[in-house]
């Protein structure tokens, strides 16, 4: 399936949601576009919102590791959201709940990182 | 009477997509559900990947083997390379091992292919190439009516 991204803004937060089948193809633009956007807004929270999320392989768990790695240099706190129970089972077998936790929403992320507007 | 395919591509990474989206034909009939379709194309992807950027280090003249093979509900799949082969296949299967951490991709391949199938063996023979057989069960979903 066709994959998009699509980057909002929150305060000191960036939601990153990619749609379809996040492959290889996808990876070098999606990780230029998202630092495009972290250069702009300076964040110090990314939220990825995998609702409509079709495939991911480890060139998509190696973009999300490469963004915490970022993420983390600036003591930011990145978390994933819309997980369904195929994409929440390759980033289990791929250890990145040892390092960001799932949330429900992204008000659910606010509210248990305390994070205020 | 089991059903199967074959399917020889370049070594390049846009092949992926064919190698994923060809298992995803050949499975259809079959009315797998979503998430065990996407299990499939994920396992695919890995091992693709894998004869492409370490096998053949991205040689696009190369090229890559896969067939799959339908046994009652079980699948076998195997990928094929002629390329470098590994050298120690238990260091490889380690997570978070990468012989090229410079590309930014997880050192999960074969972890999670692990994780995903039912049964995978790797076969490797250094200068000669690897031969990778997962073998995942299937559920079709049932539609009522």
């Amino acid at each position: 399936m066709e994959s998009k991204i699509k980057i909002t803004s929150f305060d000191e937060g960036l939601v990153i949601k990619i749609s379809g089948d996040l492959d290889s193809s996808k990876t070098f633009l999606y990780k230029e576009k998202i630092h495009q956007y972290m250069r702009e807004y300076g964040p110090k929270y990314i939220i990825w919102d995998f609702k409509d999320l079709t495939f991911i392989d480890s060139a998509g768990i190696g973009l999300i590791l490469g963004r915490f790695n970022e993420i983390e240099r600036v003591k930011g706190i990145m978390g994933l959201i819309g997980l369904n129970s195929y994409s929440r089972k390759v980033i289990q077998i791929s250890g990145l709940f040892s390092i960001m936790k799932e949330y429900s929403s992204l008000k659910a992320f606010m509210k248990e990182e305390r994070i205020t507007l | 009477m089991s059903n199967s395919f074959e399917l020889k591509f370049k070594a390049t990474l846009s092949n992926e997509l064919l190698a994923r989206n060809s298992l995803t034909s050949f499975l259809s009939p079959y009315n797998l559900g979503l998430d065990e379709i996407s299990e499939f194309k994920t396992i695919v992807s890995e091992a693709v990947s894998n004869a492409i950027i370490h096998g053949y280090k991205f040689d696009s003249n190369k090229y890559v083997y896969m067939k799959a093979t339908i046994f009652e509900d079980e699948v076998e799949i195997i990928i094929k390379d002629y390329g470098v082969g590994i050298e120690n296949v238990k260091e490889a299967r380690v997570p978070h091992y990468t012989s090229r951490p410079d590309l930014e991709r997880a050192g999960m391949g074969l972890t999670i292919i692990d994780s995903l199938s039912d049964s995978f063996n790797i076969t490797s023979i250094v200068g000669v190439g690897v031969k990778l057989i997962i073998k995942k069960k299937f559920h079709p979903v049932v539609i009522n009516g």
